[in-house]
């Protein structure tokens, strides 16, 4: 304990710790760290569960080993954002949110690779890379940043400043297309903006552009049919294309089946037959509904509900606007990418490719979002300095 | 200021209202789907991952009274052309593939055309569901070379199938009966039974093999398969497979011996008749069809049922094809697929007497001693001209006859004076006082056997010769009913019609003193492979009874044993040499008249006379005389009956040989030839 707290930024300077009870390393806030490694322990045993195969006996670990990878990644990155302080990663976020357009750019390039109709990864050897996943934070870091040097006063024109910030990321996804990630992005942006003091009726008007342009974006040409079907098939599942209303239909029988105690671990039927398509990235909740129930399914939503609670807190806390925005970005899409997730597998939102936080298999998505955490808890432990 | 720090944190406080919201969506969505409604979705997760083969299970055998297996099971290896794949193949692939078959076939011991293999994927009889069968018991060898060859064969199947099994060839093939393919409407009259079925399954369309279909149906087990996504089996379940249970066994009354001694001595009596030379004025003895039934009077078991022509059940095994079927039941062929016992309908002739002579008896028109004089033709009272003359057959004259003596001799006269006696009596007796005690004996009405479409022949009335002609005037010449109709029926002519298992039925009620039994057919039904565990058994079954005086029943078995025993008898010469003092045998001739044709030979006995254990009824068409035909078939099996020759041993293809002596020692010199042979040495009996 002694020589990992010696490396802390900040620490060594103060020279002992021991004396100085502002020091960073004495803010972590360990709700929040234990509830993302609880998070992240179900999703890896959900992942396996979902990937072991059928063969009895024999268990393919392959999947199991990609995801414990991904999670060591995602736990570094999240210690070295953790440490940094966040008021630095003002300097960096042009660099950063620059470096993240680029990549879109080429993504959507002959240079991608596209799976699932959507062109959003760069294949690099048996690395899979996205992007879009990276520029959730680099947009929350630009918007945070921008949003805390306006101050609280924004009129329109900073306000069209902020929004492009988003605004090329949210071009580029569109164009690949990913309306999921989008989607996030959009509601990130949004929470942002309410917090960082747009005027209401700033927000009112944003909010009015953002539904016409789903509305046109669904009777547009723009999106193929399946991501469209995907999009409308929770409103009336007994329409649509017949795989869309199938999977749906498959993925609420796997959580209802599931029942109060769940099937078990590796005993869902749904789940170890591979009835549900994407069991282990974007329907991942349905294998927890199967095997663990309604007891499991609640608790890993009570989890993300402190998981949020305490980022929402740590906003509260924040000793400046920089840091509430950032906390507020995380959080926003934190709790979008939850509900759209665990909504779309219950069928009350629509289907969009979007992962559930610290569960789903992913490599980008899984380091993305362990470096907003690192965010929220560099803003926490700083708090005081 | 104060409110420039309070606006953010009033919209954080917006913010984590609207996280809040939207956790309490997921929580109620969630309680909704895993605890209001689990059950409906674990239902459908069961039924998404679980597919249910149904497996076949082995049909029940029939064994005869004795136990021995009549039918039972075997595999064979057919080979299937699914229909839906075939029509897919392209040309030239589907002929070369067509053409590769059939060498393959012929080369492995099945031979077989390209034209046949279209013939049989085309033939319309197959159900479209299922794969249709091109090839039937074809070698092991073959199936290996198909299944590792299957690339070569698109849309053929190799499969091994059970079978029925007919170790004794054709026997008793009109009792047994076929099974075929479930059709549609089999299948929905069937959908509620607790052994369930499904297209392709095999049925009993026929005989016991119908009747019994619910007992000789195994239980069809079946094996429930995890399957993946793709519909693949992933694992077998255990505990929702469950096994086919075999069907139980039926065993029947026939004696498989008897039955076959019948069969043989029914082809015999026919192939004699159609040999035997007529005068020029009558038409020539077609000897074409027949039937032999043999019964215990006692019980009403039914010991042997014999139709002739016969059929091959075997035929039906994988489907019979529509040529074939047509043939069996077209009018050239004699329709073989009948069974002539419950299905042909036969002017009974003089075999009715017995129960004119009852009816006469019973209602007092006739006391047993009471005489007339035949001189061999009876003339209505006040009706002139030849339409009123009713002859004895060849207008022979027998003189003074009583009850006995009319029955021995078979005087039409003084059956003829009964029916005219009715006729007149009609206005105290009722216009029916004929027909009413002959229904009694089971005429008129099916007998209740267990076996399907079952005739009921015909009783005319004048009630119901009135109402006929009412409903098609033109059809019909007469709505009235005569003396003269009486008269012919009071012989058994005049559209009385009776099927052979009627006339036994009969017979064996007046033999057992008046019970009439519904005949049965099968005696019990056990488990398979537990002969002693009797799931079912069938007890006789009473029909109705006839009040029958004793002295008169006497009086009328006389006159029937007189018929094979005493000197002017129509049956008297062929029973010459048999034990009448130890085993007297009741019977009666008939020589019944059909248009156009000549005369169907008919012959009912019981025996023994005084405690009759064995009904014997013969019917055959276009073969002449009852005496001359009929009756040396009755002699031949009561020859057996009464132990004076050896009961016939069935050997395995249904052949039957004479036993060796009971000594062991065959006699030097002796041919072991057929039992039926023994037909030539009876003696031929006389008239009717």
């Amino acid at each position: 304990m002694e020589s990992f707290a010696g490396r802390w930024p900040g620490t060594t300077r103060a020279g002992s710790m021991r004396r100085n009870p502002a020091a960073p390393w004495r803010h972590v806030d360990l709700l929040l760290l234990g509830s993302v490694v609880c998070i992240a322990l179900i999703g890896t045993l959900m992942v396996f569960s979902s990937t072991r195969g059928a063969e009895p006996g024999v268990a393919d670990t392959s999947i199991l080993e990609r995801h414990l990878t991904f999670l060591a990644a995602g736990g570094t990155v999240m210690a070295l954002v953790t440490m940094a302080d966040y008021r630095r990663f003002r300097d960096w976020a042009p660099i950063f949110y620059i470096g993240v357009c680029a990549l879109l750019l080429g993504v959507v390039s002959p240079l991608g690779s596209e799976v699932n109709g959507a062109q959003a990864w760069f294949q690099l050897g048996p690395i899979q890379l996205q992007p879009s996943e990276f520029a959730k934070i680099a947009v929350i870091l630009g918007l945070a940043s921008l949003g805390a040097h306006f101050g609280n006063d924004i009129d329109v024109r900073r306000l069209a400043v902020l929004l492009t910030v988003p605004g090329i990321p949210l071009v580029l996804i569109m164009l690949q297309p990913d309306p999921g990630t989008a989607i996030v992005m959009v509601a990130l942006t949004m929470g942002i903006l309410v917090v960082a003091g747009v005027r209401a009726k700033h927000i009112a008007a944003l909010s009015l552009v953002g539904l016409t342009a789903v509305v046109g974006l669904l009777s547009s040409g723009f999106l193929e049919d399946y991501q469209k079907d995907r999009l409308t098939v929770f409103l009336n599942p007994s329409a649509g294309l017949q795989a869309e209303a199938y999977n749906l239909n498959q993925s609420k029988i796997a959580i209802g089946s599931g029942g109060v105690l769940g099937k078990g671990l590796f005993n869902g039927t749904q789940t170890q037959l591979d009835i549900v398509p994407e069991q282990h990235t974007d329907f991942i909740f349905t294998a927890v509904g199967e095997e663990l129930g309604f007891v499991g399914a609640a608790t890993l939503l009570v989890l993300f509900a402190i998981v949020v609670w305490r980022v929402w807190r740590i906003a509260q806390l924040s000793r400046d606007q920089l840091g509430v925005l950032l906390c507020v970005g995380v959080l926003s899409m934190l709790v979008f990418q939850i509900f759209q997730n665990a909504g779309m597998t219950m069928g009350i939102m629509p289907i969009t490719g979007i992962p559930l936080p610290f569960v789903s298999y992913g490599g980008s998505s899984t380091i993305a979002l362990f470096a907003g955490v690192g965010l929220v808890q560099s803003v926490h432990m700083r708090r005081f300095t | 200021m104060s409110q420039r720090i309070e606006s953010p944190r009033l919209r954080l406080g917006v913010l984590g209202i609207v996280a809040i919201a939207l956790f309490v969506a997921l929580f109620a969505r969630l309680w909704y789907l895993q605890v209001l409604s689990s059950e409906s979705y674990l239902e459908a997760a069961e039924a998404n991952r679980i597919r249910i083969v149904q497996v076949e299970a082995p049909r029940g055998r029939i064994l005869d009274r004795d136990g021995t297996v009549v039918v039972d099971n075997r595999v064979s290896i057919v080979v299937t052309v699914d229909r839906v794949r075939f029509a897919d193949l392209e040309e030239p692939e589907r002929m070369d593939m067509l053409r590769r078959l059939a060498d393959e076939l012929t080369r492995y011991g099945s031979p077989a055309t390209v034209d046949q293999l279209i013939d049989r994927v085309n033939d319309q009889r197959y159900s479209r569901y299922a794969p249709v069968p091109v090839a039937e018991d074809v070698t092991e060898e073959l199936k290996i070379y198909i299944e590792e060859h299957e690339a070569l064969f698109p849309s053929v199947a190799v499969e091994r199938v059970a079978v029925r099994r007919y170790p004794f060839g054709t026997r008793a093939a009109h009792v047994i009966g076929y099974v075929g393919e479930i059709n549609d409407e089999e299948l929905e009259e069937r959908q509620n039974k607790p052994k369930t079925y499904i297209r392709g399954n095999q049925i009993g369309k026929t005989g016991i093999e119908r009747i019994y279909e619910d007992d000789l149906r195994g239980m069809p087990g079946q094996t429930a398969f995890e399957v993946d996504a793709n519909g693949d089996p992933v694992r077998i379940l255990e505990d929702l497979s469950t096994p086919p249970i075999p069907g139980d066994d039926v065993w029947l009354t026939i004696d498989i011996e008897t039955q076959a001694l019948a069969e043989d001595l029914l082809a015999q009596a026919l192939e004699d008749a159609r040999n035997r030379r007529v005068s020029a004025n009558n038409l020539p003895n077609r000897g074409n069809a027949g039937s032999v039934v043999v019964t215990d009077p006692r019980n009403g078991e039914v010991l042997a049922m014999a139709s002739f022509p016969v059929y091959d059940p075997g035929d039906f095994i994988n489907g019979i094809s529509s040529k074939e079927y047509e043939y069996l039941t077209s009018k050239e062929a004699d329709a073989p697929i009948l069974n002539r016992a419950i299905q042909g309908e036969y002017a009974p002739g003089s075999t009715f007497k017995l129960f004119t002579g009852m009816a006469a008896m019973a209602s007092g028109l006739r006391t047993p001693d009471q005489t007339i004089n035949d001189t061999g033709a009876f003339t209505i009272e006040g009706c002139r001209g030849e339409q009123c003359r009713f002859r004895n057959a060849g207008s022979k004259a027998y003189g003074i006859v009583d009850m006995r003596r009319a029955m021995t001799v078979s005087s039409d006269v003084y059956f003829y004076s009964i029916g005219a006696d009715f006729w007149d009596a009609r206005g105290r007796l009722g216009e029916e006082a004929l027909q009413e005690v002959v229904r009694r004996f089971g005429f008129d009405q099916e007998t209740g056997v267990p076996l399907p479409s079952e005739q009921d022949g015909r009783l005319p009335t004048p009630q119901q010769r009135k109402e006929q002609y009412d409903a098609n005037p033109g059809l019909f010449a007469e709505r009235n009913w005569y003396t003269g109709d009486n008269v012919n029926m009071a012989i058994g002519q005049g559209d009385v019609a009776v099927t052979p298992l009627q006339l036994a039925n009969g017979y064996a009620t007046f033999a057992n003193g008046g019970t009439r039994y519904a005949p049965n057919i099968a005696l019990k039904v056990t488990r398979s492979g537990s002969p002693e565990t009797v799931k079912r058994s069938f007890e006789p079954r009473i029909n109705g009874r006839v009040d029958i005086d004793p002295t008169q029943r006497q009086a009328m078995i006389d006159g029937l044993v007189g018929v094979t025993t005493r000197e002017g008898g129509t049956a008297t010469s062929t029973f010459s040499d048999f034990p009448n003092d130890t085993f007297p045998v009741a019977g009666k001739t008939g020589t019944a008249q059909v248009n156009g044709k000549a005369d169907t030979a008919l012959f009912a006995a019981f025996g023994p006379a005084q405690d009759p254990r064995f009904q014997v009824t013969i019917v055959l068409e276009e073969s002449g005389f009852g005496g001359t035909a009929a009756a040396p078939v009755a002699r031949a099996l009561f020859d057996v009956f009464a132990g004076v020759a050896p009961m016939p041993e069935i050997q395995p293809g249904g052949a039957l040989v004479e036993p060796p002596p009971a000594d062991g020692e065959v006699e030097p010199g002796t041919d072991l030839e057929s039992p039926a042979s023994r037909l030539d040495q009876i003696a031929e009996g006389g008239a009717d």
